[in-house]
């Protein structure tokens, strides 16, 4: 079994480690290039700043001689495994949870229909697949690693600047408790009740689409849900959100869900451990009230 | 300016049957969601602007006029005509086959310019455009936020997970948006009577001249999330509060 690895982190090296074989990873920046380092058997370092279709290109040339090309789940990830699998003639499995091979044929699983169902996919190799993060926490073990360098060739997309997002250092996907926040609030100061009941139970704010990306009341980075961030906390309590398929689709992981929404017939209440149906503004002030 | 528009009629999965299984052949089609967002970006683009449709669910003859009506909502936006490829050997689980596909119809009709979703709401792998891109050997933008077309090239701003990234690229290119773009246009009554007139064209691969040959096959099982659905609506406020940091505090997790 030969692995090609690309962008490796941890998780992705670990996972091919648990294929036995050859692992080469392929590092596009000097952390990755750190990280491979040790744990990979030979390890391709890229010369310069090169563009992803560039990164595409070498991607391209490496994969001929292997049995599967791993990638995390990133867009960039995505985007260069796309393009490499549709010039090889290959399948592609993205946000791969767990998978298996066994002679040539790669059984894997993943989600979809907004998280409602798990597809057990099985392809040929070779293939090329990303790994959903968190599902492949492992140590993979130490290797003497050959180290390469490769030079990349000219891109045809030229990268113009980088700019920051706007982001409050949350990380809402690493939260233990997650109060999150919808429609049912009018203004944007009523949020501060949220934030109060966040507060007490030592968790984070997150919020539904319209709060982030129409109302623009938080930002981007607490915006839960299947275009948003996914989220498994121990306790995620929806306020005011009514749970459309695309936010129940980034909380599926949660382990338990409690909502309150004035409205009995909220979608949510059928995906929900406890609900409360009562005006957002009366109980939430009655749960800070009892937990101060 | 000639616009490609990549259209997928998705399983609706808000209304998603199960029972013991996944029935995928009695759950409802619908434009899937973020495809709107390119359907109203190849609008204001103001050239002529069509939709490129792969048939994915079956069965198919029922699908077909299923996908026609679902098309009609995008032909009602703005988009001057449709082409929608039915065909046996599309319905599966091969993106590999898709890709040939669209890329063969945009080859055919062609375009300075291919928009698509970020991703399609029933199978979210966001790995369309690139292969559109790598058949038809023109550059990809992916995950696009703002979009800004001059002179035989484009400007776009990237939507990555830790910061936006600003590049440029030549035409002809393949672009995936993001919701973030635009807001996409419900279409007036007198624009979806005149939808009812645009031309669907139905292709089959032997008219496109592609052969695929798929390895791929997918079986999909519900998941088993059990909610306990215990709903709390009687008492005052302070009781029912009450109540639930009582279960919260049963569960552990305050």
């Amino acid at each position: 079994m030969k692995t090609l690895v690309v962008f490796p982190n941890r998780e992705v090296l670990y996972a091919a480690s648990t294929l036995g074989g050859e692992v080469t990873a392929l590092a596009v920046s000097q952390e990755e290039l750190e990280t491979a380092v040790g744990r990979a058997h030979k390890v391709v370092q890229l010369h310069g700043e090169p563009y992803l279709d560039a990164v595409t290109e070498v991607v391209y040339r490496m994969a001929s001689g292997h049995d599967v090309v791993i990638l995390p789940s990133t867009k960039n990830a995505k985007t260069v495994g796309g393009a490499v699998a549709q010039r090889i003639g290959l399948e592609f499995l993205t946000d791969v949870l767990a998978f298996s091979i066994s002679g040539r044929v790669l059984k894997a699983e993943r989600y979809v229909f907004g998280n409602k169902a798990v597809a057990q996919i099985e392809t040929q190799l070779p293939a090329v697949l990303t790994i959903a993060s968190g599902r492949f926490q492992g140590e993979p073990p130490q290797v003497e690693s050959k180290i390469e360098r490769v030079e990349v060739g000219a891109a045809r997309v030229k990268k113009l600047s980088v700019e920051e997002k706007p982001r409050g250092a949350v990380k809402i996907e690493e939260a233990e408790v997650i109060v999150s926040v919808g429609r049912g609030f009018k203004k944007k100061e009523d949020l501060q009740l949220a934030f109060e009941l966040a507060a007490l139970l030592k968790g984070q704010v997150g919020c539904s689409r319209p709060i982030a990306a129409d109302l623009k009341w938080l930002e981007e980075s607490r915006w839960v849900g299947l275009s948003g961030k996914k989220v498994r906390p121990k306790l995620y309590i929806a306020i005011g959100i009514s749970g459309q398929p695309q936010h129940l689709a980034g909380i599926l992981e949660s382990r338990i869900i409690a909502a309150i929404n004035n409205d009995p017939s909220a979608p949510i209440f059928q995906n929900c451990d406890y609900g409360v149906v009562e005006d957002l503004y009366k109980i939430v002030p009655a749960l800070i009230k009892r937990l101060k | 300016m000639k616009v490609a528009v990549l259209v997928k009629t998705s399983l609706d999965t808000a209304q998603l049957r199960i029972r013991d299984g996944v029935l995928v052949e009695e759950t409802p089609l619908k434009i899937s969601d973020i495809d709107r967002n390119a359907v109203e970006e190849a609008v204001k683009l103001k050239g002529q602007a069509y939709a490129v449709t792969v048939l994915k669910w079956g069965p198919l003859q029922r699908r077909v006029q299923e996908a026609e009506n679902v098309l009609r909502e995008v032909l009602a936006m703005g988009l001057d005509e449709a082409y929608l490829v039915a065909d046996e050997k599309l319905i599966n689980a091969s993106h590999l086959a898709t890709a040939k596909a669209i890329a063969a119809v945009v080859k055919r009709v062609g375009a300075d310019l291919v928009l698509a979703g970020e991703a399609t709401v029933d199978n979210f792998s966001s790995q369309i455009p690139a292969r559109v891109a790598a058949e038809l050997g023109w550059p990809v933008v992916t995950y696009v936020r703002e979009l800004k077309i001059e002179q035989g090239k484009l400007v776009a701003k990237r939507d990555l997970e830790d910061y936006v990234e600003v590049v440029e690229a030549p035409l002809p290119a393949v672009v995936s948006v993001t919701r973030e773009l635009n807001q996409p246009r419900i279409p007036t009554l007198l624009a979806i009577r005149a939808a009812m007139k645009k031309p669907i064209h139905r292709l089959t691969l032997a008219d496109l001249g592609v052969e695929v040959s798929p390895q791929i096959s997918v079986t999909y099982r519900p998941l088993a999330v059990q909610r306990k659905k215990i709903i709390i609506k009687d008492g005052t406020p302070e009781e029912k509060a009450e109540k639930l940091l009582q279960f919260l505090r049963q569960e552990g997790v305050i």
